[in-house]
């Protein structure tokens, strides 16, 4: 005799694919959230930069826009494009 | 006194407008202000109250009339004496006509309205127009025949002279100016009396209660023979006694006498005493006493104004000694429930002492000495001897008699505080001793709800009581170190799962609500929110749930209760699950779902952060698990996912000889059922290559299929236990009345493990947290010293901690360059941006 398998309830947990541990910008943990947030995930997104540099999206968001960054990322001081 | 019948009614007239208004006998012959204290008092607002008071010196209506029926007057003239104020016109006739009188017997009117009503029948009014000439010894007959009246008064014996007639003597003999010797001769004719009579009670029987009665008997003799003398020389009360201040009325000179030549008399006065005390000293032993006589005598005490000074301190020091030793005796060798109810019942009886003979001042003081003799000596004992007992045997009648005893004495506060200790001491118990871990919740969700009961029903809902429990279960709760949190939170996980024993949704919010109020209590919210987490991820992942209506109403109970902060994770864990069912609903129709042949796949895809985390396990993916993942990523740029295997649930078709069963397994389970479809007699060492499962997880799930409840393996060689040694195979003779089978795991022996594991998560994300709130707290302040920066901690995080523990965060925090100490001032911290 044999068994077959009908239904399978499987479980996958996702986080986000980075190389880096922390934001470059907020120095939390990508894994966390920014220190505006406080919930991680989709709640407090990462984005990455044409650059290759990635952050979270509210703390590279307030970077760019405040006076003196001049929209550079502030890594490698290229200019910031999504 | 107000509403009885007038014997005197005040009229108009100008000679007696200064007369008192009030009914009562004794009030209405005293001018106001005429007497000094005590008497001035004493003869009206000492009385008792009520018309029908048996006391001689109450106003009623029948005592008058009797006493002048005794004294020799008809009915008929004692009937006129009280009856003007039914004929009103009496009154009006009379002042009409006394305005053009002329004659002494007309100008007197205004006052004797007795006198009109005899009109017609013994006496009639004729205006004199010239005034009668007196016979010479006028005066000195006239009082001889009033002398002889008045000495039948005293003697009890019929009065010769109609009342009419000596009433006219007194009213001429103050009208031709003999007043003040009329009231000199009277008075010392009372008081002759009086010295008599006392001489006769110094012979008086030895026995006390019998020396009483005949002080009582001398006493009503005196009032009832002052109110019939008074009725007789009435106009001198109206006349004489008015127009001169300091006159004593004759009912208050009377008292006076009565008071000087009897009642004051050492030996009678002590006699008295003695046997009053003796009196209410049996009557508090239980036997019944003359209670009448003693009322009879305290009134006159009260009438004479000798109770306070004469009567009262004697009857308190007997109060306080009886007490005194009554309480020491009894508090050590009566039950404390007993003790209390006899104090209770004590104090009925002084009570109604009160009522029954005792003045209605020596009230607060009679009590306060019994309270104290019997109440407040003994506090402390009382507590210690009895109110843990009585807690334990939950007695709510007996502990609302302790609170409203203690009550009465300021005794709340130590009550209190034995409360406190109470609850501390029975809480700890629970809370600390590990074989009691199994009923803990339920115990204390009992205890709260007991003494809840005590609170409403014994201890009037008091605040201070009800914020004493609150802080002492908040001792005892965190005596102990996580587990009470561990243990509410599995107790929260049984009533939310699937075939729960409450039977309603209502039930179960009234359970969910009180466990919330031991939650309250602890401190360690965040091992609270560890264990909840667990528990609610299997209950969403396998779908334990008993429903989701109630899984929300306690999630927002811990909402409200610790804020968005708190549940913010747990929410997420709902959201996940939601959105999956998205996910996999786009995912079935997509080019993917072709790849999964006759399986039906669902997959809970969790967010890292929200869910409580399983150690990775190296495990292959399945063929369908990868065409899942190719599908997720494409949709989900910037993440990457992992299986969660041991977390997953199937449902497996089995296609047993004598009958196909549907088996709903563990993942694991599964793959070891897969592993068997190789052939007969599969080896150990093979299914463990085939699976990649561990060794003590493998046998594990071997001993699950072949040796539980459902054996759907058999074993080779047969036996409880599962040996590498072993080979399995289907079992072929597997029957069941059902077709759908759930086969369970072995309950994981390391659930320790898995809790120590847990508690560790939860010390580690107290760790990031501490640090969180220091760089939050830099971020903000630049530069803090030390103490300040601990304080700020203490007050920000909701868990206990040791400043050792945050202090080694600091030097962390210095480490990863966070912060630096200030050069100038070691103990201080500035954020290094
Ligand atoms: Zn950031
Ligand atoms: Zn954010
Ligand atoms: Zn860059």
């Amino acid at each position: 005799m044999k068994v077959r398998v009908k239904n399978w309830s499987a479980v996958a947990v996702w986080r986000w694919k980075v190389d880096d541990d922390t934001c470059g910008i907020c120095r939390m943990a990508f894994d966390g959230c920014c220190t505006d947030c406080r919930l991680p995930g989709d709640e407090c997104p990462l984005v990455w930069g044409q650059c290759k540099h990635c952050f979270h999206m509210h703390c590279i968001l307030k970077w760019v826009h405040s006076p003196n960054a001049n929209q550079l990322c502030p890594m490698c001081r290229q200019e910031w494009k999504f | 006194m107000s509403t009885g019948p007038r014997l005197f009614p005040s009229s108009s007239s100008s000679t007696s407008s200064s007369s008192s208004s009030s009914a009562a006998p004794t009030s209405a012959s005293s001018k106001p202000g005429s007497l000094g204290s005590p008497f001035a008092t004493s003869s009206s607002s000492t009385l008792p109250s009520s018309s029908s008071d048996p006391s001689p010196l109450a106003g009623g209506t029948g005592r008058p009339a009797a006493a002048a029926a005794a004294a020799g007057f008809t009915s008929s003239s004692a009937a006129a004496m009280q009856s003007s104020p039914h004929h009103p016109h009496h009154h009006h006739a009379l002042q009409a006509s006394s305005a053009s009188a002329s004659s002494y017997m007309m100008s007197i009117g205004g006052s004797s309205s007795a006198r009109k009503k005899t009109e017609g029948k013994t006496l009639s009014i004729k205006g004199f127009k010239v005034a009668p000439k007196l016979p010479p010894n006028y005066e000195q007959e006239t009082w001889q025949k009033l002398q002889a009246a008045v000495r039948a008064v005293h003697e009890a014996r019929p009065i010769d002279s109609y009342l009419e007639v000596l009433y006219e003597a007194v009213e001429n003999l103050c009208l031709l100016g003999g007043g003040a010797t009329l009231y000199e001769r009277l008075t010392a004719e009372c008081e002759s009396h009086l010295r008599l009579e006392a001489e006769k009670l110094s012979v008086a029987s030895e026995d006390p209660v019998t020396f009483l009665s005949v002080v009582d008997a001398c006493w009503q003799a005196h009032c009832e023979q002052m109110i019939t003398i008074r009725s007789i020389f009435l106009h001198l009360d109206r006349t004489y006694v008015l127009q001169n201040p300091h006159v004593q009325s004759l009912w208050d000179v009377g008292l006076i006498y009565f008071r000087r030549q009897v009642a004051e008399v050492t030996v009678t006065q002590r006699r008295l005493i003695t046997g009053i005390l003796l009196l209410i000293e049996q009557e508090r032993a239980g036997d019944s006493v003359n209670r009448s006589l003693l009322k009879s005598l305290l009134r006159m005490f009260s009438s004479l104004g000798m109770y306070t000074e004469a009567f009262e301190p004697h009857f308190l020091r007997a109060t306080h000694e009886l007490y005194a030793r009554e309480g020491a005796a009894l508090i050590t060798t009566m039950p404390v429930p007993d003790y209390l109810a006899h104090v209770e019942a004590r104090l009925q009886a002084e009570s109604e002492r009160i009522v029954h003979y005792l003045d209605i001042h020596t009230r607060r003081n009679l009590l306060a000495t019994v309270e104290r003799q019997l109440i407040e000596q003994h506090i402390r004992v009382l507590i210690e001897r009895g109110f843990e007992e009585l807690c334990n045997a939950n007695r709510i009648a007996d502990l609302s008699r302790f609170y409203s005893l203690l009550g009465r004495v300021n005794g709340l506060e130590p009550l209190r505080v034995a409360f406190a200790a109470y609850i501390k001491k029975r809480g700890a118990a629970l809370v600390c001793d590990p074989e009691k871990d199994k009923n803990m919740v339920q115990d204390l969700l009992d205890m709260k709800q007991q003494l809840d009961t005590l609170l409403s029903q014994c201890f009037g809902h008091n605040d201070r009581f009800q914020n004493c429990m609150k802080e002492s279960f908040e001792a005892f709760i965190n005596m102990r170190q996580n587990k009470p949190a561990e243990l509410i939170a599995k107790f929260i996980d049984a009533k939310l799962r699937a075939g729960n024993k409450e039977a309603t949704e209502e039930e179960l919010e009234t359970v969910l609500d009180r466990l919330m109020i031991l939650f309250r209590y602890i401190q360690g919210k965040d091992v609270f929110e560890a264990f909840y987490k667990n528990d609610l991820a299997r209950r969403l992942l396998h779908n334990k749930s008993a429903s989701v209506d109630s899984e929300r109403a306690m999630l927002s109970k811990l909402k409200q209760e610790c804020g968005g902060q708190f549940t913010g994770k747990l929410e997420g864990m709902f959201k996940d699950m939601d959105l999956s069912k998205a996910i996999m609903v786009s995912f079935n129709q997509s080019k993917f779902a072709s790849q999964m042949g006759d399986i039906e796949l669902s997959v809970s895809v969790l967010t890292q952060g929200y869910w409580p985390t399983n150690k990775p396990t190296s495990m292959n993916m399945l063929r369908i698990q990868q065409e899942f993942q190719k599908f997720y990523l494409q949709k989900h740029t910037g993440k990457q996912l992992s299986w969660d295997n041991p977390r997953g649930d199937c449902l497996v078709r089995a296609a047993f000889p004598k009958g196909t069963k549907e088996l709903q397994v563990s993942f694991m389970q599964t793959l070891v059922l897969l592993a068997l479809n190789a052939g007969d007699g599969v080896s150990f060492p093979t299914i463990k290559a085939e699976t990649n499962i561990g060794k003590s997880s493998l046998l594990r799930l071997l001993q699950s299929l072949a040796c539980g409840k459902i054996r759907v393996l058999n074993k080779n060689p047969k036996g409880r236990d599962v040996n590498e040694t072993d080979t399995f195979d289907f079992n072929t003779d597997f029957v069941n009345k059902h077709y759908r089978l759930k086969v369970n795991q072995i309950q994981m022996k390391e659930t320790a493990e898995e809790n120590a594991d847990t508690n560790e998560k939860v010390n580690q994300n107290r760790q990031y947290q501490i640090d969180a709130a220091i760089v939050r707290i830099m971020k903000a302040r630049k530069s803090l010293a030390h103490q300040l920066l601990l304080s700020e901690l203490f007050n920000q995080l909701k868990f206990p901690m040791k400043p050792a523990d945050l202090k080694k965060r600091i030097e962390s925090l210095i480490d990863r360059e966070y912060l630096e100490r200030d050069e100038k001032d070691q103990s201080t911290y500035i954020y290094l941006a």
